[in-house]
């Protein structure tokens, strides 16, 4: 299989996907793999921190070794910051594989960077959550383009001592958040526009959002509207988790959004409660996808397929603070492990509305509308921060 | 051919043999002052018309560009929007004075305490203090500039050394905010105005503050119309320091600021985030402006020919 | 010590400009002056004379202000100010080294005293420009001290200090860095503008030619100590130490021994080199002596000569007198030795 036609053929369902918004189905499983040969020597990989530990950074953590004692593919691994800068760093070519979030990954797609997968030729594939399988952030008209790694919801942490009575709404961060001005904290990131919209979802019904990625102009603004009246409340945004452990432990903070990690992490005797308010939550889930001018296919199907075998996306995720893609994982994660992030608990999953990046094509189906994109959530995010 | 032909080339060669091409070469650099002076500086001012305007042209150039939002790719197609979009959309504006504001508060804040520092240091202090005074000085520069806006960060909380010294006041820390940042920024940029401010002094003779006092100039006097003056180019450099390093600054707003920003962060917004680099480029405009606006204005009262 | 008082008594009836007593200043462990008693009287042209680190110019700078002594007191025209700041004391400085303000003209140079007392810009003015025209640099008012030359500057730095009128004027070894014709001219220029202000000058210098020509009266510094207080022509004529003898001119010193073998009289003692005649025919009551070194002053011709006795001795023939010829090495010659040109000194 030569490079060219591959990259071309990504091209134009990229340009058709962006122009016209409908891409016949079929026309790219010319790009997928039929069948695997022998392993390659080598292995490229991009993701978030933690996400490919060989033990370098500590001996008790390491899955990238067994990896490449089974296969023979040696691995490198870069880690990126932000999913903006995992788009530029995949586009310079030098990687085989990324673990991408979903508020990447359909950018990824479109500008052809990725190749659809053939799930026949990754066996662990099967045993993945079924509700992570065939979504909008790694399947696009029916092809699979990435394996699930692990989920997570964007909770409401609260400080038991200040805020009374315990929430079960994310009110307490937007229309009641003047009782704790000042206080409030919210997740620096124009994706955090998908928590304002999921609650205007749900009260304010008469906007017509149905999906809080799939906003038209009007939609949008209403959104704004709304966080930039919780501006005036936010004692300040976080996008270090670091930082959010502090600010709740110091009482800087004492209501938010947060990740299940960081009430994990705080330290002992806080008065924090994480909780999944009524409405539901944004989320991520994340996945692993392959270059599509990658000269290691081989090796990165057999990564896509170690990575979701228990032990290892046991290892990984747990690691990262996160639930696994693969029930078996809970074997092996350490005692209440799986509970603590609600490892397939469907239920739970099925009230997070996972990071997806939004696009002029609404997300949500509709047709007779222009959505919003994520270059015109980044100006407004730039706007509600003043 | 004679004889005579064949010797005189050879009485030619005999001449020229022994200078080597080195030897030619050292021999014309030695004659010429201005050709030695040229390779000597070529190699670094390549260098400096490389890094230093060549960058600068690109983004400027940059900033005329445009980015494709959905495939994020960079579109040479030369426009105004961003530029239009800096002098309508009132986030540049306000940002903009945001920043400066903090520059000016943090330069200001850092010259009124680098100078009796400074002063002390160069002109009280035993010999052996001052060693200890510089080196204490110097030592916040060792730690890395993230430890110290942490630092700052726990200074400033809630339950932080500040609240604590504060509240038997009556007063309050002021918390995670446009001035927990000047704070912060002034503290981490004073070494670099109290060296300059300290070296200046110390170029200061002892006896021309002698003569001050000696003709009647009361200590306030002496510094008013002999310390300041002679210390302006110092100070100038140590303002330009502080100043110029608030305004890049997108780091500790973002650690002790709380839920402002500044320029910087709206450049790393649209790098990081939007991947907008047209738009990046078009805002580290700004700051570039205010600099050279800045440094004019230094340069107009001839602080800088002295330096 | 008892002597210097009565001899300073004797000249000062009236308030003495500058009255020091029992002056002492430590450094550590260092005595750069210890108990130190001067009385200078107004009006006069006072030389503090001694080689460095004598103590003279940190006496000076006791006066001036700039350091507080360690023990004693500093009066000036009867009131104490020991403890004052510069600032509050009657008495300005001239600094070795000039200390011009490089940031401000001659002008505001000399002007700047004015300033800080308040006195507003015109009269200022006008009263610097008269300062530089007394010091012959009217006109350079609006120049920076950058642009002058080291005389030039000098000058601005004596039209500074003398513009506010003080009623005692300090000089730091203000033309050490003159070159020596230019130095001769100031030496001059010094001693007019003197006379002309009619103040007291207190002059530091380690240059006993500067001294004995400028000076109504010359204290010797040593150790941090006054070796002799006197008329230039008493410290030339009757030095009362070795170090004096030594210090002021240059001289022959006898120890006991050279004394007694010459003089018969078992004491310290000099005897000036222009004081003891040289005559190649063998005179009465001369000593036999063979020429060492003969070198020629242009004015005057300095012989170095081997005493038949033992001592070396150097005598100055001055060119024009009867003795003035060649005088060659190893010439058998005869000095006069007269006791009455023998000057008696104090055995410490």
């Amino acid at each position: 299989m030569s490079k060219t036609p591959l990259k071309l053929s990504a091209l134009i369902v990229g340009m058709a996907l962006a122009l016209s918004g409908c891409a016949a189905s079929g026309e790219q499983a010319s790009g997928k793999l039929q069948s695997l040969g022998d392993n390659e020597a080598t292995l490229s990989l991009l993701g978030w921190p933690g996400y490919a530990e060989d033990g370098s950074n500590d001996p008790a953590y390491d899955w990238v070794t067994p990896f490449e004692k089974e296969t023979g593919c040696q691995v490198t691994f870069k880690s990126y910051g932000t999913s903006d800068e995992a788009l530029n760093l995949f586009k310079s070519g030098d990687y085989d594989v990324i673990a991408a979030s979903g508020d990447a990954t359909l950018r990824l797609i479109a500008s052809g960077d990725v190749q659809p997968l053939n799930t026949d030729l990754i066996p662990s594939y099967a045993d993945v959550y079924p509700f992570l399988k065939g979504q909008a952030w790694n399947t696009v008209d029916g092809e699979t383009y990435g394996v699930p790694h692990g989920y997570g919801a964007n909770l409401l942490m609260y400080n038991t001592e200040v805020v009374k009575p315990a929430p079960t709404s994310w009110d307490v961060v937007f229309d009641k958040a003047s009782a704790y001005k000042g206080k409030v904290t919210a997740y620096d990131s124009p994706i955090y526009i998908a928590d304002a919209a999921l609650y205007l979802m749900k009260h304010n019904p008469d906007l017509g959002i149905t999906n809080p990625y799939a906003l038209d102009a009007d939609q949008l603004a209403a959104a704004v509207d709304l966080l930039k009246a919780q501006k005036e409340n936010v004692g300040e945004y976080w996008s270090d988790y670091l930082k959010s452990i502090d600010s709740f432990s110091t009482g800087n903070s004492v209501v938010g959004t947060t990740w299940q990690v960081i009430k994990n992490f705080m330290p002992e005797g806080s008065t924090v409660e994480a909780i999944l308010p009524s409405e539901g939550a944004t989320g991520w889930s994340d996945s692993w996808m392959v270059s599509s001018t990658t000269k290691s296919p081989n090796c990165a199907y057999a990564w896509l397929n170690y990575i979701d075998t228990p032990e290892a996306n046991a290892a990984a995720t747990e690691y990262f603070g996160e639930a696994p893609a693969t029930p078996g994982a809970c074997e092996f994660g350490s005692e209440g492990f799986c509970d603590s992030y609600h490892a397939g608990d469907e239920a739970y999953a099925a009230q997070i509305w996972y990071w997806t990046t939004p696009i002029a094509k609404c997300l949500d189906g509709r047709t007779d509308a222009t959505c919003t994109d994520y270059s015109e959530w980044t100006t407004a995010w730039q706007e509600i921060k003043g | 051919m004679s004889d005579g032909p064949v010797s005189v080339t050879l009485k030619g060669s005999d001449i020229s043999a022994p200078k080597s091409f080195a030897h030619r070469v050292s021999s014309r650099l030695y004659a010429s002052a201005k050709l030695r002076l040229r390779l000597l500086v070529s190699a670094p001012l390549l260098w400096l018309a490389l890094v230093y305007v060549a960058a600068l042209l690109a983004l400027f150039v940059t900033a005329f560009w445009t980015m494709d939002s959905f495939t994020g790719e960079i579109r040479p197609d030369w426009n105004l929007d961003n530029f239009i979009q800096l002098f309508t959309n009132s986030l540049y504006q306000t940002v903009t004075l945001r920043t400066l504001g903090i520059a000016l508060m943090v330069t200001v804040v850092d010259i009124l305490i680098a100078l009796p520092i400074a002063f002390f240091m160069a002109k009280v202090a035993s010999p052996r203090m001052r060693g200890i005074l510089v080196i204490s000085i110097l030592m916040p520069l060792w730690a890395s500039y993230l430890v110290k806006a942490y630092a700052w960060r726990s200074v400033l909380s809630n339950e932080g050394i500040l609240q604590w010294l504060l509240r038997p006041l009556g007063l309050d820390t002021p918390g995670y905010s446009l001035v927990g940042a000047a704070l912060t920024l002034g503290y981490i940029w004073l070494p670099y105005v109290i060296l300059p401010i300290y070296t200046g002094l110390e170029k200061v003779p002892q006896n021309i503050l002698e003569a001050s006092s000696d003709l009647g100039a009361k200590t306030w006097s002496t510094l008013r119309l002999i310390v300041f003056p002679m210390l302006l180019p110092a100070i100038a450099a140590g303002s330009i320091f502080a100043f110029s390093l608030t305004m890049g600054d997108y780091i500790t707003i973002n650690i002790v600021g709380g839920a402002t920003q500044m320029l910087g962060n709206l450049v790393y917004t649209n790098v990081g985030i939007a991947n907008n680099l047209p738009m990046a480029a078009a805002i580290a405009m700004i700051p570039i402006a205010i600099m050279f606006i800045y440094l004019s204005v230094i340069r107009k009262t001839g602080a800088l020919d002295n330096l | 010590m008892k002597e210097t008082d009565s001899e300073v008594g004797i000249l000062l009836e009236n308030t003495p400009a500058i009255s020091l007593r029992g002056l002492t200043k430590s450094f550590g462990s260092v005595h750069a002056v210890s108990n130190l008693d001067l009385d200078i009287a107004s009006g006069e042209f006072f030389s503090m004379l001694g080689p460095s680190g004598s103590g003279k110019t940190t006496v000076l700078r006791m006066i001036a202000g700039f350091e507080l002594p360690t023990a004693g007191t500093v009066v000036l025209d009867g009131t104490d100010v020991t403890k004052l700041a510069p600032f509050d004391r009657d008495v300005n400085t001239v600094f070795q080294d000039y200390a011009l303000f490089g940031h401000m003209t001659v002008l505001e140079n000399v002007a700047y005293g004015l300033r800080v007392r308040g006195i507003a810009k015109a009269t200022r003015s006008k009263q610097a420009e008269e300062a530089l025209e007394m010091v012959r640099l009217g006109g350079f008012g609006g120049r920076k001290p950058a642009e002058l030359s080291g005389g030039q500057r000098q000058r601005v730095a004596l039209a500074r200090a003398i513009v506010v009128k003080p009623k005692v004027l300090l000089l730091d070894e203000p033309l050490g860095a003159l070159d020596l014709k230019l130095r001769e001219q100031m030496q001059i220029e010094l001693k007019q503008l003197q006379r002309e202000l009619a103040i007291t000058f207190v002059f530091v210098t380690h240059d006993q030619e500067e001294a004995l020509t400028l000076s109504d009266r010359i204290a010797v510094f040593n150790s941090g100590h006054i070796e002799q207080i006197g008329s230039p022509r008493e410290l030339y004529e009757q030095p009362k130490t070795n170090f004096v003898a030594g210090f002021v001119g240059t001289t022959n010193i006898f120890d006991e021994d050279a004394s007694a073998l010459l003089f018969g009289k078992r004491i310290r003692s000099t005897m000036r080199p222009e004081r003891i005649p040289v005559f190649e025919q063998p005179t009465q009551g001369a000593r036999q002596g063979r020429v060492i070194e003969a070198i020629y002053l242009g004015s005057a011709t300095r012989i170095h000569i081997k005493l038949d006795a033992g001592p070396t001795i150097t005598a100055l023939v001055r060119a024009g007198s009867d003795a003035e010829q060649q005088w060659h090495r190893d010439q058998v010659v005869q000095v006069d030795l007269d006791e009455k040109n023998l000057v008696k000194l104090e055995t410490n």
